[in-house]
């Protein structure tokens, strides 16, 4: 299938998801609102800890503000795009309902990524980006072309990187069936790693975190790009683990479709 | 009074069913623990206090604090009674011969029951795990002061969930709201960071509200400090109930004329 094609059935997706959204409006700028009170809230923790400090693990008030606008980029453009869809693949497993999408002339994963775009999340994206353009404004960095470039560059690898972790711990079910405690514990993991960059952890809370479960390196990474203070094997290993995590999560939900049983429960 | 506390025995029995959910949400208190292990860790290099706290007395003041939140059940009981409203199955509590608050109350009281001797477990294995030079108070007379608020408080997080759950009779869908309020709470309730880093005059205005007591004082009196608030904090904390006990009988009458039975 080529690209326009894609974009078509992503346009068919919203609209019908558009369409079921305009029934309970209440709900409609839902996401918004929570994780928006929630990085709210992380702003609000360390304005207080920074009054106390001047520097927490060599990151002053104004980096760790992009640490957060970063996370808060990242998690509000996952939650707009494909975190409402990917989310439903335990129950689609449990239920039996994956039969309907393995059965359409479209990529099993693709349909199921994109058919719950929540175009309510889209107001936290442009919040994150004001909270980003504010710390950089009190920032002693030079913004070049470049700089702004790789930093988005790589977002977008982070993006991927989030994608590929929420649909590893979904595919999980196709073995288990019953993998709730999973999405517990990544909700636990992500929770802890957006409140602190991950260059604080130490031993092997930060093998954990930036090697076996890298949530750890997703905010961390382009926060540190920016602020001028990634090295290149630091840039490099983000690369790897991104590239390396796509790779098993494209292979392991492979697998787990030759494993999926097609009987509800 | 004796069919709310075999209600309660029926609900701490029940969470036997549940021994590996339950196991995991005592395990998970770890990512508390952990983050200020961390965070306080890295602040700490630099300096030997924050705002009147050490390390380890932060350490404390987490681990106590964490402690105290995970015996609050009752955002799941209210997340339960929207749910039983909008699906309409709300109408097998109406016809219990009980106050549905009390019942419900109950209920949570049997999850928290349940509770309390893992989490009791979970603190001591965090103590040792992270090797914590723990701090607590030894004079009886705060610890029975931070009891009394602990209970005080628990019943005041009840009396707000219940209050929550029954807007439901009105709107329907409450989750957003119930979602955004426990990211206000965790804040506001010193889960986060202990309150004493906030501006003097806000934490003034704070004492004036429930919040500081429920988990905060509690905590901040076992570690040995602001032993003085805690007769203030009793009183405020007792008006406070008396209050949402008033708004929620008064809401509860109101709004379940719109309550149809039928559900979505």
């Amino acid at each position: 299938m080529n690209i326009y094609k894609h974009l078509k059935i992503i346009w068919m997706l919203l609209k019908m998801k558009l369409a079921r959204t305009m029934a309970f409006r209440f709900t409609f700028f839902g996401a918004f609102f929570v994780d928006g009170s929630m990085f709210l809230i992380q702003i609000l923790m360390f304005n207080a800890i920074y009054s106390q400090t001047g520097s927490i693990g060599g990151w002053d008030k104004q980096q760790m503000l992009l640490f957060i606008g970063t996370f808060s980029l990242i998690n509000a453009v996952n939650m707009a795009i494909y975190f409402f869809g990917v989310i439903t693949i335990p129950w689609k497993i449990k239920s039996g309902d994956l039969d309907l999408y393995i059965t359409k002339p479209v990529n099993t994963l693709f349909h199921i990524s994109f058919e719950n775009i929540d175009i309510g999340s889209v107001p936290l994206i442009f919040a994150s980006l004001g909270i980003i353009a504010y710390a950089v404004s009190g920032m002693n960095v030079q913004i070049t072309f470049w700089r702004v470039s790789g930093y988005f560059l790589l977002v977008g690898m982070m993006l991927i990187l989030y994608y590929d972790m929420e649909v590893i711990m979904r595919t999980i079910p196709f073995f288990v069936i019953q993998a709730s405690s999973i999405e517990r514990f990544e909700g636990e993991a992500v929770t802890l790693c957006m409140k602190i960059p991950g260059t604080l952890f130490k031993g092997a809370f930060k093998v954990l975190f930036y090697l076996v479960l890298p949530y750890g390196i997703m905010a961390t990474v382009p926060a540190q790009f920016f602020a001028g203070t990634l090295t290149p094997a630091g840039f490099l290993y983000s690369m790897c683990i991104v590239a390396a995590f796509t790779a098993f999560t494209l292979a392991f939900w492979k697998l787990g479709l030759k494993h999926y049983k097609s009987a509800s429960s | 009074m004796r069919k709310y506390i075999e209600t309660a025995k029926v609900l701490f029995k029940a969470q036997l069913v549940y021994h590996f959910d339950i196991l995991l949400t005592v395990v998970f208190t770890i990512s508390k623990i952990l983050l200020a292990h961390v965070l306080w860790g890295a602040i700490f290099e630099n300096q030997d206090t924050v705002s009147g706290f050490t390390y380890p007395s932060m350490l404390s003041y987490y681990i106590i604090s964490s402690f105290i939140t995970q015996l609050d059940q009752s955002a799941g009981t209210g997340g339960q009674i929207a749910a039983e409203i909008r699906s309409g199955r709300f109408s097998k509590y109406i016809v219990k011969p009980m106050s549905i608050f009390w019942y419900f109350t109950a209920q949570t009281a049997g999850v928290s029951a349940f509770l309390l001797s893992f989490n009791l477990l979970a603190a001591l294995a965090w103590i040792f795990i992270f090797r914590v030079d723990f701090t607590i108070t030894v004079d009886i007379a705060v610890i029975l002061s931070a009891l009394i608020l602990i209970l005080l408080g628990l019943l005041f997080m009840m009396q707000m969930n219940y209050y929550i759950g029954i807007l439901a009779f009105k709107f329907l869908d409450t989750s957003v709201f119930s979602m955004i309020k426990d990211n206000v709470v965790r804040f506001v309730t010193g889960s986060l960071i202990p309150l004493a880093l906030l501006p003097a005059g806000i934490v003034e205005i704070m004492r004036l509200f429930p919040f500081y007591y429920v988990s905060y004082l509690p905590s901040m009196l076992l570690i040995g400090k602001n032993e003085s608030e805690a007769l203030a904090g009793i009183i405020i904390l007792a008006c406070w109930n008396a209050a949402f006990g008033i708004l929620n009988a008064a809401t509860y009458k109101n709004l379940k004329m719109k309550y149809d039975g039928v559900g979505i």
